[in-house]
């Protein structure tokens, strides 16, 4: 293995990305943490002429509460940027919890929240989480900028509605009534592994109605999706157990996954069934901090 | 004194925890390993292998290559000896280079030695290797039906080894049995994944050849190497540097050291090759996965009476050590519990697959994983309670196995005993909540194998000590392979014990073929008893000068005089000292270097019977593991709470290595109990040979590891000594098995353990329980 050679811009500022990517067209390929395609470079399963990283761009790293508007995170936040941010500790540590699941402590150091999403692994973690708090995707080209709902993003595997010469700057959060919000990883070891089943969760409770749920699924279709028939078994009825397997069941009737080396389709399918209901009863009774930091698989 | 009294006194430096040899060193990531040397004019070699997993070669055509800028050569096997090798002498099957065709996907084409890695992966592209794919033999358990492809054209039915034994009197003991009981069982191909990947320095000065090598034996390496280029054993010189971990997978040729050995002649430069992680996975020779029937015949008490063994082990396509594994798998069987009536029969099949070798505990953990679980139905079946059918069945001291090995040593009942009491088991049998569940297994493991890979009459081990000139300290040369297992610190020790030396100012010179003396290296757990018998002699050699010296100065007798942790003192008169340093700096002033040396051989063991030398030992350890899993009933998780494990391995030179030793196996055991399978599409090519979908466990996934120890000595070994390091990787499957069914009554019949399977046996117990109702 090795890295083949390729021409190297940092560009200062988003408008010249945009404008390289243009000059460059499809030979070009932006680098922001660059875990999974520094990996692929060197297998030689992809090959790009030109990489454009976007370390010169400190506008698009970190995270901000702007009023009216949301958590904003900036595409260039790492990892563990989500999992130490104060703001989401307080406002969403449901993403600072799925953050912390993903891989190893180095990757968490350099991938960032933009390439986990523009890469569009059905399996990847932040996108169920982000799904089911609403977030919304700011994506600037050459012609500006326009949004679009992360849930309708993704198009198929490694693919996105992202046009070639556009890049992600921002994913926000808008303010919400959520009661308590989730994200499970059903993964085949405790560290280091990748997801056979991801199940997150948001739900606005009043009293004991569930007013609003919405749940995203991960690596179980093509991309991650909603579960919308089982967020509609849920929505104006009265918390209870079997509420919550009932919405297992439809959500793990509305997945498509497929049978891997990690996990058959039937064994997928009835895990959706069980995370589902473990990361709503989580989003429901422990508000946006799962807790499942400290114990097995949301039990 | 009889060396009983001597196992009960106070040691100066063997029986402590002191700290590594090469602790600071490896720690502080000062130490090298074969990979991180780099020599003058050194160039890069890599290995073209096949795509295909049967094909025949119709042409290889390397021109393109050769003109490639940077490439300095490019072989194939018309540039190399076509004389087979491999590590069994029976089986000789490979070649450098495949000849006429390749036999697995990874099997050895061509190589190249250019000025930098990336210029090797160019020209490997450049080589155009035209192949005819051939019909693959990829199931084992078909490769010996008729009208089968052959892997190899001279063995029938594609059968490489075929053992076929039977002692006692197996028709009676069925006869009369009061229960019989057969299960079948299914292992799984596992690869041992040392950390560091494989990797050879090969140069040439004046006709000799210099390797440095990340080897579990030089020796071997040295052996073979001279053989293959018809050159003199003295010729060639390995050396090892720092190894990260082999676990039976780096002790056979790679093939790295003779394709860089050819490069380097060649090009008249050193060449480094070296496998990638995936490259590592191809080249294999990991554990055999075995299909297991046993047919065990018992009293009322459960009383082991008789018992049959039906293996098929799937080899892969070349022999490697398989010869081994395979008689292994039931030679070691009978070890652990007593019985007299016993039937072996085993197939070891070629495959299109990559060969399969020795991976720690060798052939024997598969097998003991589907003997434990067997075990524990037929305490099922007659309603004994686990724990106690083993205690009835324990080996006990001083006894001879139905296939002739003799046991001195054995505290397997002790072992039983104590690992039931740490773990609370009369407290927590059959009283856990659900989905918690306790289970147990026993292993044990040779010491050494009582006979050398190929037939020798040399000494198993030998050692020298020099103490330096000045007295300060003293290094030991040996041929012991530390390969990360801490060899090199309880040679130290034992060298400096025997001397009445101090442990701090030892230094050691390992592992090279021309520097120290000979001994066949790391496997089969020989080192601390063989390799440490010939360093003990060594020392008592040194001991033996130091005090005559010492007597001369001191005007006293010899036999009034000792020494310990570098002090020499009278026996009968406190009053008289003298140091270590002194004596030995008088030594070299006098009588010249002051050296002593020593050799271990071991006696004559075993049967007389074909096979009867695999599985010989001078001393076997033993040992008992109770562990307690939690298992998430709607997802099939399993949760390794505790794990309590009582080792009976005689005398401990160093009991926090040793404890390290049974943490590690039980990070292999529990990998491959619940995750670790390498797997392969139906072209016969690895889909995960890489480190995020060969899942070994994380620190995350280990449980509670209580190490116990049961205070043994062991007389074939020096001071008492007895082996761990493989023998702990033994019980750890049929353990966790054990504890599944405990929690959740269901027995899962092939390995791995995985969540999915435990989630599928739960859901088919639930769909027949809704069935009969």
């Amino acid at each position: 293995m090795y890295t083949p050679d390729f021409d190297y811009y940092a560009p200062q500022t988003v408008q010249e990305v945009c404008s390289l990517l243009t000059q460059f067209g499809s030979k070009a390929k932006i680098l922001s943490g660059g875990t999974d395609l520094m990996v692929k470079l060197k297998h030689g399963t992809i090959d790009y002429e030109v990489l454009i990283s976007l370390k010169e761009l400190n506008e698009l790293k970190g995270i901000t509460y702007q009023e009216g508007k949301g958590v904003v995170v900036g595409a260039r936040t790492t990892h563990n940027d989500l999992v130490n941010s104060d703001i989401l500790n307080e406002k969403y540590l449901s993403i600072s919890e799925a953050a912390h699941h993903m891989a190893g402590n180095q990757i968490r150091n350099i991938g960032t929240i933009g390439g986990n999403i523009v890469n569009a692994v059905p399996s990847a973690d932040l996108p169920p989480i982000f799904i089911a708090l609403g977030a919304i995707v700011t994506i600037l080209g050459p012609e500006g900028e326009r949004t679009v709902p992360l849930e309708d993003f993704f198009t198929g595997p490694g693919k996105t509605v992202l046009a070639q010469n556009e890049i992600v700057t921002y994913i926000t959060i808008p303010d919400q009534p959520t009661t308590g919000s989730n994200y499970i990883k059903f993964g085949l070891r405790r560290s280091g592994a990748l997801a056979v089943v991801g199940v997150a969760s948001s739900v606005t409770m009043e009293g004991n109605i569930i007013k609003d749920a919405r749940i995203a699924l991960g690596a179980v279709a093509p991309v991650p999706m909603r579960a919308k028939n089982a967020e509609a078994a849920l929505i104006g009825k009265e918390y209870t157990d079997e509420l919550l397997e009932q919405a297992g069941v439809a959500a793990s009737q509305e997945c498509s996954p497929i049978s891997d080396i990690r996990g058959s389709a039937e064994y997928r399918r009835d895990m959706v069934r069980v995370f589902t209901k473990r990361s709503l009863k989580a989003s429901i009774t422990k508000g946006h901090s799962g807790e499942h930091l400290e114990t097995e698989h949301g039990k | 004194m009889s060396e009983n009294t001597i196992h009960n006194n106070d040691y100066a430096v063997i029986g402590k925890s002191v700290p590594r040899i090469d602790g600071r060193e490896k720690v502080t990531g000062a130490a090298k390993y074969t990979g991180d040397l780099k020599f003058p004019n050194m160039l890069y070699g890599k290995i073209l292998t096949s795509p295909h997993a049967h094909a025949r070669i119709l042409s290889i055509d390397t021109s393109e290559a050769e003109k490639l800028a940077g490439v300095k050569a490019v072989i194939t096997h018309k540039d190399v000896p076509s004389l087979k090798y491999g590590i069994s002498p029976a089986r000789w099957d490979e070649n450098i280079f495949c000849i006429d065709k390749v036999r697995f996907v990874g099997d050895k084409v061509a190589a190249v030695a250019c000025i930098d890695e990336e210029t090797c992966y160019k020209a490997l592209k450049l080589i155009k290797v035209e192949y005819e794919v051939l019909p693959a033999v990829l199931d084992p358990l078909t490769a010996m039906d008729e009208g089968q492809p052959l892997v190899h054209e001279e063995y029938e039915r594609n059968i490489n080894t075929e053992i076929h034994q039977e002692f006692g009197d197996m028709e009676n003991a069925f006869k009369n049995a009061h229960h019989i009981r057969k299960d079948r069982f299914v292992g799984q191909r596992t690869y041992q994944s040392p950390i560091e990947p494989h990797s050879a320095i090969s140069m040439w000065q004046d006709g000799k050849l210099t390797i440095y090598s990340s080897t579990q034996s030089p020796h071997y390496f040295q052996y073979y190497i001279a053989r293959e280029f018809g050159m003199k054993m003295g010729d060639v010189r390995i050396l090892k540097t720092y190894v990260g971990g082999g676990f039976g997978g780096k002790l056979e040729p790679t093939g790295l050291e003779f394709a860089g050995a050819v490069l380097a002649k060649n090009t008249g430069r050193p060449v480094k090759m070296f496998y990638d992680r995936a490259e590592m996975f191809a080249h294999n020779r990991g554990r055999h996965a075995q299909y297991m029937e046993i047919t065990s015949a018992v009293d009322k008490d459960g009383k082991i009476l008789g018992c049959h063994t039906n293996f098929i082990m799937d080899g892969g396509a070349y022999t490697s050590l398989g010869i081994a594994s395979a008689y292994y798998a039931g030679a070691l069987l009978p070890l652990t519990y007593e019985f007299d009536n016993y039937k072996f029969d085993m197939f070891r099949v070629y495959t299109n697959l990559p060969a399969c070798g020795a991976q720690r505990g060798h052939g024997a953990p598969q097998p003991k994983y589907a003997f434990e679980c067997h075990l524990d139905e037929i305490a099922r079946d007659l309603n004994i309670d686990p724990l106690e059918i083993r205690i009835r069945n324990a080996r006990r001291p001083n006894t001879v196995t139905p296939n002739d090995f003799g046991i001195n040593s054995c505290e397997i009942k002790s072992c039983l005993e104590r690992a039931g009491a740490m773990s609370g088991w009369a407290e927590k049998k059959g009283k856990l909540p659900k989905g918690r569940g306790i289970g147990v297994a026993t292993g044990s493991f040779v010491s050494g194998a009582g006979y050398p890979i190929y037939r020798t009459n040399l000494p198993h081990a030998s050692a020298m000590i020099k103490v330096h000139e000045d007295g300060t300290a003293a290094t030991l040369y040996t041929g012991a392979v530390d390969i990360g297992q801490g060899s090199d610190t309880v040679l130290s020790q034992m060298a400096a014990e025997a001397m009445g030396f101090v442990y701090e100012q030892m230094k050691i010179v390992a592992a090279d073929t021309e520097t120290t003396p000979h001994d066949f290296g790391a496997y089969a757990s020989r080192q601390t008893l063989m390799s440490g018998a010939a360093v003990k002699q060594a020392g008592e050699e040194v001991k033996r000068q130091l005090l005559d010296m010492a007597a001369s100065m001191l005007q006293r007798p010899v036999y009034d005089l000792d020494v310990k942790a570098g002090e020499i003192f009278s026996i009968s008169d406190s009053s008289v000292s003298l140091s270590f340093s002194d004596a030995a700096r008088e030594f070299f002033v006098r009588r010249g270097p002051l050296v002593g040396k020593g050799s271990y051989t071991p006696p004559k063991l075993g049967g007389k019977f074909k096979g009867a030398a695999v599985g010989t030992s001078p001393a076997y350890s033993f040992c008992a593991q109770v562990s307690e899993v939690q298992i998430d009933e709607e997802t099939g998780v399993i949760d390794v709470l505790d794990v309590w494990d009582v080792h009976d391995c005689g005398m401990v030179i160093n009991p926090g290595l040793l404890h390290g030793q049974v943490h590690g196996a039980l990070f292999m055991g529990l990998g491959e109990s619940i995750w670790e399978q390498v797997l392969f599409d139906d072209k016969g090519k690895i889909v995960n040979a890489n480190l995020a979908e060969y899942r070994l466990p994380t620190a995350l996934d280990m449980p509670k590891v209580h190490s116990g120890l049961i205070d043994s000595y062991e007389p074939a070994g020096p001071w008492g000594v007895k082996e761990v390091g493989e023998g702990s990787t033994n019980p750890t499957m049929g353990c966790f098995a054990n504890a599944i069914y405990d929690a959740m009554g269901v027995r899962i019949n092939s390995l791995p353990l995985t969540y999915e399977k435990v989630w599928r046996a739960l859901k088919e117990k639930r769909e027949k329980e809704q069935a009969q109702k």
